[in-house]
């Protein structure tokens, strides 16, 4: 590792929260940023949701009164990013963190790096809970039980359903985006079970995706076992109900993708997984931030943007 | 046995890499045996697709091992040594993934054995060969030791039976820790710890690579195997002496073998059955475990054992040696008619959690990333039934392999390999040019990473990572595809490079994993499967094109 290269501010994580990392700290003339993004291309999540399956707006903004969908909106970010000057690193993952010598290692195309920095944005995102970590939902491990990514993934890059009878567990908005974006290409009209009482999606929300989908709602299930050889055939609650299905889409409940930050020894509280936060979005250690979803719970990308830029003052102002 | 040994590497320990570097990610000696998967056309390469049994050659088979697990791989690569043609065919879709997948994987020093047993004495010669087998083999394995905690004053009475039967099995180094002794070593044990047991010799073993590491050998070898073809019966000869027998497959076909061994574990009752086997019962049992997240591995520093009842060993917190947390397993009985019913129970999770937080302080709060169960193959007439000439001449029933088994996997072998030179005549000559080890060119194993080891001729795909939470390189998954046994389903690929065994359990990985199988494999990506045919990662069918509905 002795080919360590140094730069100001890190950012790890190109979604929009890093974007608005990178725009505010552009814009306050910090330099040189380096972005790490361990996918192929900057945008983040909402860049998995394009505007064509379906026409169903499965991610949206409303900005001045106008619906964006993910795509289009990532775009526009990726755009203000290029105008910003800073080191975009694709294909590339932080691996290791040193808090206090401000050191990541890295691992991109060309193999490791290690880099050193005076301030870290942390801006790495969230993804779903898994069926275990729910821990009401058990049963046979078959393939078809997936994530709401899943079905993006699949729909928009391959024209393929995770499942033509979707059992979805979970009924926040991204359920109910998902199922509508299921019925619109041809699944069956979905089985919603959570142990909610009423769905978690708001009335407004599950009125706009009326238009697709009207699920076959089923709340207050205590716990859920999957079934089925290879394929799942159906699900079955304790209380003896059952639901025919072909696969099963889990949803919602957002995890933070904190666990770099943990096993580097910064304060995180368990089992949530929630940063410990301090004035200005910083961390326990002194030089470190976090913006975005990966401060926890469901923000959309322009909260999480507009969080990004926030940050980006608390840097500078440490800086 | 030491013949074509390329190598002397060290023990390999998934915390260091190996100093010697070669080209990654291919097979350099040449694979003698074939390799079939009884699948529907446009599901594997056709190259690989099993169509008729004489794709397998006229000659009759010395050998037939029907099951793939641990035992029959162990079994197939000691027979491979030999000159003799032999057959391991299995009903799933990949090696050791029925019983042996879902173990706890410890490699047992075998102290609470019951001495002078038969699976005693199996440990006990296993205990000192392994550490050269996991080298020859690239298996990982990390002795950590185990300590066994009392939690109770008649558990802490116990302790002192426990010692004595340890000693009584020659596990010398055993002996009986004080609470405080205890404190010092595991910070994060109970506050209700007596007293335990420390057992330094009990490692960490890779649950899946030791079936993996054994089936590519014998292929190498020469074993041929058949994977994903059920047997559905025997169709004995009648000739006296050494008759000619044929296994019928679920899909008709015949495939002749002078000898048979059973090794088909929870499916030997009803396979023993077909040929007039000798009485014994099967009693599926099965184990739920809790995976906790690679955060939670601090926590423990041995792996944790409870005392053990006389149902059951109890259930243990122990790292992995992939750096994980484990808690499991529970003990429930199965219904014999569905011995296949490995799903887990929200109760089971409870009662895991719960005897795991008898031992560890803290377990609950830790983030759990995946659950899943195994059944043991646990049968009423006691540990390690074995029987020669069973129902006809030529036939080996081995059954009632337990928690045991992956650690005696190899010592069983060859005690199988004695007796049936003894008991049903079998004539060995040494195969001069088989290998007994996996060269050092095989492909590396997730805890050999090329990036890592920052080896001169490590291709670039080394470095792009297409499973983010355990860093599984694109050239990691191409390696993995072309290895001996080649792996098409995801689970089988899985199992070898860790991909989709992480944190997000696929969140991120499972579409951009598929493209790239795919896209190595030729195979459609609807074709795609978890565990073989019938477990497709998509529906059928393409979805309604959008074109369609805005239309």
């Amino acid at each position: 590792m002795s080919n360590e290269v140094h730069f100001k501010v890190a950012i790890i994580g190109g979604g929009p929260a890093g974007i608005g990392a990178a725009v505010g700290l552009a814009k306050r003339g910090v330099g040189p940023v380096i972005l790490i993004e361990r996918r192929g291309e900057v945008g983040g999540t909402p860049m998995g949701y394009r505007k064509k399956p379906g026409g169903v707006p499965t991610f949206i903004e409303w900005t001045r009164g106008r619906v964006v969908f993910g795509e289009e909106l990532a775009g526009r970010l990726t755009k203000r990013l290029a105008q910003t000057g800073t080191t975009i690193r694709l294909s590339t993952q932080a691996t290791k963190i040193y808090p206090a010598e401000k050191r990541l290692t890295l691992l991109g195309p060309e193999g490791l790096e290690d880099i050193v920095v005076d301030a870290v944005v942390l801006a790495a995102g969230a993804r779903e809970q898994t069926p275990a970590e729910k821990g009401w939902l058990a049963g046979a491990r078959t393939a078809r039980v997936g994530f709401t990514r899943h079905v993006t993934g699949w729909l928009d890059r391959h024209g393929l359903l995770p499942a033509r009878k979707p059992i979805v567990v979970g009924s926040d908005l991204i359920a109910y985006s998902a199922a509508a974006k299921l019925c619109a290409l041809g699944s069956d009209e979905p089985v919603m079970i959570d142990r909610r009482r009423s769905p978690e999606a708001s009335f407004f929300e599950r009125l706009f995706f009326r238009r697709w989908t009207r699920p076959d709602w089923s709340g207050g299930v205590s716990t859920v076992e999957i079934k089925g050889h290879g394929s799942p055939t159906h699900v079955e609650s304790s209380n003896g109900r059952e639901w025919q299905g072909d696969g099963v889409i889990i949803c919602g409940q957002l995890v933070p993708n904190t666990e770099l930050a943990l096993m580097a020894g910064m304060a995180v509280d368990l089992p949530s997984r929630q940063l410990q936060l301090a004035r200005g979005q910083a961390l326990s250690q002194p030089g470190w931030f976090a913006a975005g979803n990966v401060l926890g719970g469901f923000h959309g990308a322009q909260w999480c943007y507009f969080n990004g830029c926030r940050v980006a003052r608390s840097v500078a102002r440490f800086l | 046995m030491a013949k074509r040994s390329e190598l002397a590497a060290p023990l390999v320990l998934w915390v260091d890499g190996c100093p010697e570097m070669t080209q990654f990610g291919t097979w350099q000696p040449k694979i003698r045996g074939r390799l079939y998967y009884n699948w529907p056309r446009g599901t594997c390469e056709e190259a690989l697709r099993f169509t008729g049994s004489e794709q397998l050659g006229l000659e009759p088979y010395d050998l037939v091992i029907i099951g793939a697990g641990v035992v029959g791989c162990g079994l197939a690569y000691q027979l491979s040594q030999y000159e003799l043609r032999v057959l391991l065919v299995d009903r799933l879709h990949d090696v050791g993934e029925g019983t042996s997948k879902a173990n706890s994987a410890i490699i047992h020093t075998g102290y609470d054995a019951k001495p002078g047993s038969l699976e005693s004495e199996l440990l006990q010669e296993a205990r000192a060969a392994w550490p050269d087998l996991a080298a020859r083999l690239k298996i990982p394995v990390d002795p950590i030791g185990g300590i066994m905690l009392a939690v109770t004053d008649e558990q802490e009475r116990q302790l002192v039976a426990a010692e004595k039967n340890a000693h009584a099995n020659h596990a010398t180094d055993v002996r009986i820790l004080s609470a405080a002794e205890i404190r010092e070593r595991e910070p994060n044990a109970s506050p209700n710890v007596r007293g335990g047991l420390l057992v330094p010799g009990e490692s960490l073993g890779d649950p899946f690579m030791a079936s993996i590491a054994y089936a590519e050998v014998a292929l190498a070898n020469g074993v041929d195997i058949l994977l994903g073809t059920g047997i559905a019966g025997v169709e004995l000869g009648q000739a006296p002496g050494a008759p000619l027998h044929h296994l019928v497959t679920d899909d008709g076909h015949r495939l002749p073998a002078r000898r048979i061994i059973n090794a088909a574990g929870l499916g030997s009752r009803r396979l023993a059955d077909g040929y007039g086997g000798g009485a014994f019962d099967i009693n599926p049992r099965r184990g739920q475990f809790v995976l906790f997240d690679k955060c939670a591995r601090s926590l423990v520093r041995h792996m944790l054992l409870p005392m053990p009842s006389a149902h059951t060993k109890g259930v243990l917190v122990s790292p992995t040696i992939f750096g994980n947390l484990l808690a499991g397993p529970t003990a429930e009985d199965l219904p014999l008619d569905d011995p296949e019913a490995t799903h887990t129970t929200v109760e089971g999770i409870r009662r895991v959690m719960e005897g795991g937080s008898r031992l560890v302080d803290g377990l609950a709060q830790q983030p759990v990333i995946a659950t899943y169960a195994g059944a043991r193959c646990a049968c009423s007439q006691g540990s390690y039934v074995i029987r020669y000439n069973d129902g006809a001449p030529g036939v080996v029933t081995v059954t009632g392999v337990r928690s045991t088994g992956l650690t005696t996997s190899n010592s069983l072998a060859r005690h199988l390999v004695d007796g049936m030179q003894k008991e049903l005549g079998l004539e060995l000559s040494s195969d001069t040019v088989a290998l007994d080890a996996r060269p050092e060119s095989a492909w590396p194993g997730w805890w050999r990473r090329p990036f890592e080891d920052g080896a001169p001729d490590a291709r670039a795909d080394h470095g792009c990572a297409v499973c983010f939470c355990e860093v599984i390189s694109e050239g990691e998954i191409r390696d993995a595809l072309d290895s001996p046994i080649r792996p098409r389903t995801m689970d089988a690929l899985k199992r070898r490079t860790r991909a989709l065994m992480g944190r997000c359990q696929g969140f991120d990985c499972q579409v951009p994993l598929a493209e790239l199988v795919s896209g190595h494999t030729g195979i459609g990506i609807e074709q795609l499967t978890n565990n073989g045919p019938g477990s497709e990662l998509v529906a059928p069918g393409q979805a309604v094109c959008p074109e369609e509905v805005s239309a």
